[in-house]
């Protein structure tokens, strides 16, 4: 028999017993809808990270520290040894672990080496509190701007180089700080109060001289001591980023002279002066991934921990591989218990069909052709359900798009990225577990012996 | 006196069912031949292994000892597929419970032998429709064979079994389920059948009226054949019949 005769007759035979072939069908249903949901979702995940990452990372930068612990989780449920040249005992208030710094030789050390083109340092200056004229005072952080970061704007515009006192504030702060609309902040100033790190030996060593009950007027003078302030310029208002790190959405950023002047007045006098976690190295040609590993395989020779960009994407993309598995199996599992309707449904069939394939047999039909009869009703009701599961969840998907975008603030990213050559691939697979599924009855009705199937009575 | 061509040669076909102490002999040392283009009517009582000597001379059954020539090649000597082949292209049945598929058109199941035998699609069609002109069932081409009364669904099985102009049709008990009326009309179209596409038919049958009317009759007892008749009108039928099979 002709491989589209066979074809024939096995659809037609699905069609003879509706029903069962739709509900058969649906089990597997079950699976490929779970299936095409958890790789859609993965897929905008990982379209998710990506956008995080290029937003954020100049992608011929490498991230430069002298400690593996700012990249790696460290063990901190053991004690770290102390060890004295790390310079600076923690970078953290409460941290356990000692981080070893970067400091200007590091640096001067680093600019030396061959394919690097420029070193910038990692500085984000903490403030006491920033406030305007007649406003209240506000927590807050200044970041340092990238050049190579393109945030959307609300108003204004960043200067080519940001720098000489600019800031550009994010669209949080707008109304607290008393501003009517973004367009009214530009231009406007904002005043950044820090503190110096030195204030809290100072303020030790005031009240080793008059007790725990220090006088108001000492601390006043205390104060007035270790704080001081700037007057910054907004140029730009930020947009609340979607796709920014997390946690910085409330991020301002100033130039690098800015922020370092800064940080320089408040670390001066404490270990942690002119001292980094990490460093920005740009690689002269570095969007060529072969002169960016150049360059990282020298610095990690030197003993310092280097990674991409590509290499945080990677990290984060094994975290969403990690979660896309677990889905994966509940669906496979789905899977296994389809399998078995699909072996029962194809028995019931071959039972049913006794007569029929004695009949073939008895008329000259192959083994072989019988066979292929039932391995093709069998991967009919693959195709089905693959078919009708991944439609479903295309179409329930596409219409919760919208929801789920809302309530997980993904602006204009979608969690759900449709592939279609992923749900081709996936129908292809299902009709494969399918055809192994009927593997057994077709087996049982190749084997079916026509004088017992012929046997009337 | 003319040639009498030799279709069906059994030699010595023995067959036994069961093991060791649960044997049963279906049939012991069977010897028959059958000249082209005769009516066999094979009678006995039930259990007396009429049945298994179809099977065994169509293929569908292994004798355990003997032989079944056909146009003196060795049916079970052949390969699977070859004997498959053989079966698809000379050979046809027709069954008591005529087997027809409910759910398909008078078209698809008549088609089945030639899908099976591997005939192209364009010529499929005219054969069909020649197979069920020829059995009276022109009109129902396209109709369900569920739609189909007992009497029209024995002819669609007979038109199924003639489509592929196989050289010899089994037909067992192919009168059983009908009443006497329709049972007759079938009989006598199986015999016009036979004149006029020169088929050899093997009928197994209760049927004694039936079995008078064909050119030889076998009776098996006890998996012996106990009685043969041959009668002299198969000659002229042989005749003809091996003429036209020469021609194709």
């Amino acid at each position: 028999m002709k491989v589209i005769d066979t074809l024939r007759r096995s659809n037609r035979s699905l069609l003879s017993a509706k029903a069962r072939t739709i509900l058969t069908a649906l089990a597997i249903g079950v699976g490929a809808f779970a299936l095409t949901l958890t790789l859609s979702a993965s897929n905008g995940a990982e379209r998710f990270v990506n956008q995080i990452v290029s937003d954020n990372f100049d992608p011929a930068e490498l991230i430069v520290s002298a400690d593996e612990a700012v990249f790696n989780r460290v063990d901190t449920s053991k004690p770290q040894e102390y060890d004295e040249s790390f310079g600076e005992i923690a970078s953290q208030a409460g941290a356990t672990t000692q981080i070893k710094q970067i400091d200007a030789e590091d640096i001067e050390k680093i600019s030396q080496v061959d394919g690097v083109d420029s070193v910038r340092e990692g500085v984000s200056v903490s403030l006491k509190y920033l406030t305007r004229e007649g406003q209240k005072k506000y927590v807050g952080v200044v970041g340092t701007f990238s050049p190579y970061q393109k945030p959307d704007l609300l108003a204004g515009e960043i200067p080519e180089s940001l720098g000489n006192r600019q800031i550009l504030l994010p669209e949080g702060y707008l109304s607290s700080l008393g501003f009517v609309n973004p367009e009214d902040a530009v231009g406007k100033t904002v005043r950044l109060v820090m503190n110096k790190s030195t204030g809290s030996s100072l303020l030790a060593q005031a009240q080793s001289e008059q007790g725990i009950n220090i006088s108001q007027e000492s601390l006043m003078e205390f104060q007035k001591e270790v704080e001081f302030s700037e007057d910054f310029t907004i140029v730009a208002v930020l947009k609340k980023p979607v796709t920014s790190q997390p946690g910085t959405e409330l991020y301002m950023y100033a130039g690098i002279e800015d922020t370092k002047r800064l940080n320089d007045i408040i670390k001066e006098g404490t270990p942690g002066f002119q001292k980094y976690s990490y460093i920005f190295v740009r690689v002269k040609d570095g969007e060529n991934e072969s002169k960016l590993i150049e360059v990282q395989n020298k610095l990690k020779d030197m003993g310092y921990e280097a990674q991409s960009v590509k290499d945080t994407q990677e990290f984060l993309n094994q975290i969403i591989g990690v979660l896309r598995g677990i889905v994966i199996t509940f669906g496979l599992i789905a899977l296994i218990a389809s399998v078995f309707g699909v072996i029962n449904t194809m028995y019931i069939s071959v039972l049913q069909r006794t007569r029929e394939i004695g009949l073939m047999k008895a008329l000259g039909m192959r083994k072989r052709d019988v066979g292929r009869l039932f391995r093709f009703e069998a991967a009919w009701i693959g195709f089905i359900g693959g078919a009708i599961g991944s439609l479903l969840a295309f179409v329930i998907g596409s219409l919760m798009n919208p929801w789920i975008t809302k309530k997980l603030e993904l602006g204009d990213d979608s969690l759900l990225v449709f592939d279609i050559k992923q749900i081709v691939v996936l129908i292809f697979l299902l009709v494969l577990v399918a055809i192994f599924a009927g593997l057994l009855p077709a087996r049982k009705a190749t084997k079916l012996d026509p004088i017992e199937a012929l046997r009337t009575e | 006196m003319p040639k009498e061509v030799v279709l069906i040669e059994v030699k010595g076909v023995t067959k036994i069912y069961g093991k060791k102490d649960n044997l049963f002999i279906a049939l012991k040392d069977v010897n028959l031949i059958i000249p082209e283009g005769a009516t066999v009517a094979i009678t006995g009582k039930s259990g007396s292994g009429k049945s298994t000597l179809m099977h065994v001379m169509s293929g569908i059954d292994h004798p355990n000892d003997g032989q079944v020539l056909i146009s003196g090649k060795d049916l079970h000597s052949m390969k699977r597929k070859e004997m498959d082949k053989f079966r698809a292209e000379e050979m046809s049945f027709i069954f008591q419970a005529f087997f027809v598929e409910a759910n398909q058109t008078c078209y698809q199941n008549v088609a089945l032998p030639l899908e099976i035998a591997e005939i192209p699609l364009r010529r499929r069609r005219t054969l069909v429709e020649k197979a069920l002109g020829r059995v009276e069932l022109g009109d129902k081409i396209d109709s369900k064979a569920r739609d189909l009364s007992g009497g029209q669904k024995q002819r669609l099985a007979i038109a199924r079994a003639i489509v592929n102009q196989p050289k010899i049709i089994f037909a067992d008990e192919p009168t059983g389920n009908l009443d006497s009326v329709t049972g007759d009309r079938i009989v006598d179209l199986l015999f016009e059948l036979n004149k006029t596409l020169g088929c050899t038919i093997c009928i197994v049958t209760h049927d004694e009226e039936l079995a008078k009317r064909c050119s030889m009759k076998v009776v098996i007892k006890d998996g012996e054949i106990i009685d043969l008749i041959q009668r002299k009108a198969v000659k002229t039928v042989t005749k003809s019949s091996t003429k036209k099979a020469k021609k194709k």
